[in-house]
């Protein structure tokens, strides 16, 4: 005997009638129905809902990580005059192409980016859905939302001011901090392993120039890949510090490299580029500065 | 009449996804059935071999749109075997927890569509609401709906918010209350069965020969569940029963689906309440090395297998995609001739077609 | 005061009243003119031709009446689905009076869709299957009274039509070849399949209903709409011929081609069925007819088994009529969307093999209780 003919005859109406009557009932008297009468109510959507984004003008560097991540190609940089901050580049949307994923609020390393809860994105044409990043801007975003992103305190070195004197590395407890040799100019600088550190701030505190400062840094999820430094070609004509947004590249010095001039007198040495390569956001942008050749940054593209 | 071949598709308003299905009917009888698919394709594979690891991510949700937490799950698995890396248990256990509720989503999305086929509208209003209660858990979770963009290599994206586990339980409960509701509708009513029973057979040896795997094969009474024979992430700590049922029949697959959403209850309700403390994310590095990666899991719809191909930068050579929905479509003339013309929505149906992740 | 009566003292105060300006007309222009004004008024005023008015006035309170109805039913159709289905039915077109404008503005945008007519279709048949589908259908409902004293075809000379019942069946039964003309002549395999199985299905529903109008004309003891709803004045016919009653529903539901029954227009597998290939207000016409069926369905119902216009004194004859037809509206709009379809073999199984013995055991349950003597 198969199944169906254990059902009896109520099988055929009764019961499922009587489910959509208990509904009906709900639905009318009892109760309202389950609708959101989108307009005239709203939804109510929670805070990480990935909508239009949202930039700060202040946070952002401008290092083009966001538009390198994208996974279709929907973002670029715009060269911008800004009154408060000068010539920058921030980076644009077109939204019509982008998938929402929030790959390039993930990436972004000072949390510029935000991705707003708003939706209602739609327009008649194409060029409509192009934002640009005045567009885009909100300066006072980030205040009204809350940090999802964690912070660490990280020493960061301003290479300006260092002597090269190893009290940093002396103080260190975790042993973070090693000097190394700087090629060719005789100098020595602290590389700090940032994995290690505990955030005590002893480096920062004992150091006389206050070169090293503990500041909020966000955390980052992402391996982004390294330059890589060949003195060879290095010609010191700076354009990498220039480009960096992120404060790495200092030109130093090299004693030695003096030439005599025509008229008796020394030339200014050579310059090279040095790295403090636990500020870096593994943008590329010293990559495609360097006419030279002297950097070399695997993965990144032209 | 004499015999003729008609096209269900490829524009037909309820054939799920874009394929066509040629049937040679003789009157009211099927004698001969052809699927054809291809027509979503997009190069899904072929994409993946010119971007990151990290940015293929939201293309492998894409590839089932139903179910898509299990796709980019799969594909994190398989990296993570290419480079080697050890995923906290914590972000394991949110993984589980997600995929359980998209387990569920998944069902009822096809319960819906499949309520709606047999006419039964009420079918299909009630389960996409009840489907809402989990897409809601999830967006707040991940930000999403539908493509959610959630695993990474190593680990997931974000923690759970505050109220994730309160929100789980509570959502568990109403879904135990409503899997009793829907017995009601759907098991209770003779005319449904009237039109399941007996209908699309699938013999145990068939299935297994022709590599189905998934509900259709556990309906036809062979208990082979990738979760408790080969399992993968932390399934070995839960403890829960793979569904299966001995009729090789439409109900057989039905009942066996339904079963399913109880299981994933149960399994959300373990996941919530033992998840561990820790770090939800760890850092992956940027190139794999040369080499291979497999990974299989659980889809809702069958075996997903994925393969990748790893030369040391930092995209992959070569993704390869197993979709269980293509080849279990290769059964079905087998479940098709000998039965009606009517039938051929409900033997479809109850096979959950994806198209999206058959073309890839 | 019957409804002929009073559309004819209406006409006729009407044209009595517009004969005034005709004829002082005739009395101030000179010869010729004030001639034909005079004639004109003596043509308006003779009896023949106040009769004529007086009756395509009638038609057109029916068919008003008739085609409100549908919308009402339309609108409780889309309102009971949504509360059904735990969301609102139509909401903001009409918005103060519950979304009942909708249908009319549904109305609008078929009426000025594109009519395309598929190239190798069969023009003479596409172009007839929706006349006589929707005539036969208002035929159906002209012959139904809704009370001793509101019908249009239900009176002959005061004593109502004496097989007026056989008559609104005979036409509620046309519509089948209409629909199988509808889809043989779309020049379409899918059509063509669904106005095949809608034939099979209507064909063998006919009998088990037939069988249970029959059972009701042995118990009524005649075959007019007065004479059945009259012999129900000690107790409706549902409550000894319950068998029937539940019979004839199922018949309905059957004819009607709404869920669990309809196979022909099943979404699922053959769009929209027989009705595919027809675009704009012709689509309109076959959905609106298919309500109006419903509503066919239901007045014969309440007709035959329901007592009809009976009831208490506080409600006039025609209200409750229409209460009871909404009623069973209502019942079937519930059973449509809490059941899912039936396959077409199982429905051709449910009609020949379960409906007809027990249409036939009801028919002996009638003779039983006539030769009891109890009606």
């Amino acid at each position: 005997m198969s199944r169906k003919d254990e059902l009896t005859f109520t099988g055929f109406v009764i019961r499922p009638m009587s489910r959509t009557m208990r509904t009906f009932v709900r639905a009318l008297l009892l109760g309202k129905p389950n609708t959101i009468l989108y307009p005239y109510q709203k939804l109510d959507l929670p805070p990480r809902y990935r909508g239009k984004h949202v930039l700060d003008f202040k946070r952002c560097i401008g290092c083009s990580n966001c538009a390198q991540i994208c996974p279709n190609d929907c973002m670029w940089m715009e060269k911008l005059e800004d009154p408060e901050l000068g010539k920058i580049e921030r980076p644009g949307i077109d939204l019509g192409r982008c998938l929402f994923c929030g790959l390039c609020v993930e990436i972004c390393p000072t949390v510029a980016l935000h991705e707003s809860v708003e939706f209602e994105l739609a327009d008649r044409d194409r060029s409509g859905l192009r934002f640009g990043p005045k567009e885009l801007r909100d300066d006072t975003y980030a205040d009204k939302v809350a940090e999802e992103r964690q912070m660490r305190s990280l020493p960061v070195l301003d290479m300006n001011k260092c002597t090269g004197c190893e009290k940093c590395a002396g103080e260190c407890s975790e042993i973070c901090i090693a000097m190394m040799p700087i090629e060719a100019t005789g100098k020595q600088k602290p590389e700090i392993s940032l994995p290690k550190c505990t955030s005590c701030g002893k480096c920062a505190v004992v150091c006389p120039e206050k070169a090293i400062t503990m500041s909020n840094v966000y955390e980052s999820y992402f391996d982004m890949p390294e330059p890589k430094f060949i003195l060879k070609n290095c010609t010191g004509c700076a354009a990498c510090a220039r480009a960096c947004p992120a404060d790495v590249i200092y030109m130093m010095d090299m004693p030695g490299t003096e030439k005599m001039l025509k008229d008796g007198k020394k030339s200014k040495p050579k310059k090279r580029a040095v790295f403090v390569l636990e500020k870096c956001v593994g943008c590329g942008k010293c990559f495609r500065a360097c006419k030279f050749d002297s950097i070399e940054m695997p993965g990144v593209r032209r | 009449m004499a015999e003729m071949w008609i096209n269900m598709g490829p524009q037909h308003p309820m054939t799920h996804g874009l394929w066509n299905l040629r049937i040679k009917v003789d009157g009211e009888t099927i004698t001969d059935a052809e699927p054809e698919v291809g027509y979503l394709h997009r190069g899904i594979e072929k994409l993946c071999e010119d971007r990151t690891y990290t940015q293929i991510i939201p293309i492998t949700d894409r590839l089932c749109y139903g179910s898509s937490l299990t796709w980019s799950h799969l594909y994190c698995l398989t990296v993570e075997d290419l480079m080697g890396i050890e995923v906290p248990k914590r972000a394991e256990y949110i993984r589980v927890a997600a995929i359980e509720m998209q387990r569920i989503a998944s069902h009822l999305m096809w319960l819906a569509a499949y309520g709606a086929d047999l006419g039964l509208m009420a079918g299909f209003i009630y389960c996409m609401r009840d489907r809402e209660v989990f897409i809601d858990i999830l967006q707040a979770l991940t930000g999403s709906r539908i493509t959610y963009n959630f695993p990474r290599i190593g680990g997931v994206a974000h923690d759970v918010p505050s109220n994730f586990d309160r929100d789980a339980l509570r959502a568990c409960t109403y879904m135990e209350r409503r899997l009793k509701e829907y017995e009601e509708m759907f098991d209770r009513s003779k005319v449904f069965m009237m039109r399941n029973e007996d209908v699309g057979v699938l013999r145990r040896t068939d299935a297994m020969n022709l590599g189905v795997t998934g509900p259709p094969l556990r309906g036809s009474g062979v208990r082979y569940d990738l979760r408790k024979d080969m399992p993968y992430s932390v399934y070995p700590e839960f403890e829960f029963e793979p569904a299966t049922h001995p009729d090789c029949d439409c109900y057989a697959r039905y009942r066996v689906r339904m079963d399913e959403m109880w299981q994933s209850c149960r399994i959300i309700r373990q996941a919530v309440q033992k998840m561990p403390k820790g770090k939800w994310r760890i850092l992956a590095p940027r190139n794999a090395p040369e080499g291979t990666g497999v990974g299989r899991v659980e889809d809702p719809r069958g075996e997903g297998v994925m393969y990748v191909v790893g030369d040391g930068t930092d995209k992959p050579y070569r993704l390869k995609i197993r979709s269980p929905i293509f080849v279990t479509v290769s059964a079905a003339p087998k479940m098709l001739i000998g039965y009606k013309v009517a039938d051929v929505v409900a033997i479809m149906g109850s096979l959950d077609m994806c198209i999206g992740e058959t073309d890839r | 005061m019957n409804l002929y009566e009073f559309c004819r003292g209406l006409i006729h105060w009407l044209v009595d009243l517009i004969n005034n300006l005709w004829y002082w007309l005739g009395d101030v222009l000179p010869w010729w003119f004030g001639d034909f004004f005079d004639a004109v008024g003596d043509f308006a005023a003779s009896r023949g031709h106040i009769s004529v008015m007086a009756i395509g006035l009638e038609v057109l309170i029916i068919v008003i009446v008739a085609l409100i109805n549908v919308l009402n039913f339309i609108w409780i159709d889309r309102k009971l689905s949504g509360r059904i289905f735990d969301f609102y039915g139509p909401y903001y077109v009409g918005y103060r009076i519950g979304g009942w404008l909708q249908n009319l503005a549904d109305g609008i945008k078929l009426f000025v869709k594109e009519i395309i007519v598929p190239a190798k279709a069969d023009k003479f048949g596409f172009m007839l299957a929706p006349i006589i589908f929707v005539g036969s259908s208002f035929l159906a409902l002209a012959t139904i009274p809704l009370s001793p004293h509101f019908g249009v075809a239900t009176n002959e000379s005061g004593h109502g039509v004496s097989a007026g019942v056989i008559i609104a069946f005979a036409f509620f039964a046309i519509a089948p070849f209409s629909i199988l003309i509808a889809g043989w002549s779309s020049n379409n395999k899918y059509t063509l399949i669904g106005g095949m199985r809608s034939a099979a299905q209507m064909m063998s529903y006919e009998i088990p209903m037939l069988l249970c109008v029959a059972s009701v004309f042995l118990l009524a003891g005649s075959f007019s709409f007065f004479g059945v709803v009259d012999a129900q004045h000690d107790v409706w016919f549902a409550i000894p011929l319950f068998l029937g009653f539940v019979v004839f529903l199922v018949c309905l539901v059957a004819e009607i081609e709404v869920q669990p029954f309809d196979l022909p227009e099943a979404e699922a597998e053959l769009v929209e069925g027989w009705t595919t290939e027809y675009c704009g207000m012709r689509f309109g016409l076959f959905m609106m007819t298919s309500y109006l069926r419903g509503y066919i369905g239901g007045a014969l119902v309440t007709a035959l088994f329901l007592g009809g216009w009976q009831g208490p004194w506080f409600i006039p004859d025609e209200i409750w009529f229409l209460i009871k037809a909404y009623a069973v509206f209502f019942v079937i709009e519930w059973a449509r969307w809490s059941l899912p379809r039936v396959r077409v073999d199982q429905i051709l199984d449910v009609g020949w093999k379960r409906l007809m013995p027990l249409a036939v055991l009801n028919l002996m349950i009638a003779v039983a209780l006539k030769t009891l003597g109890w009606f």
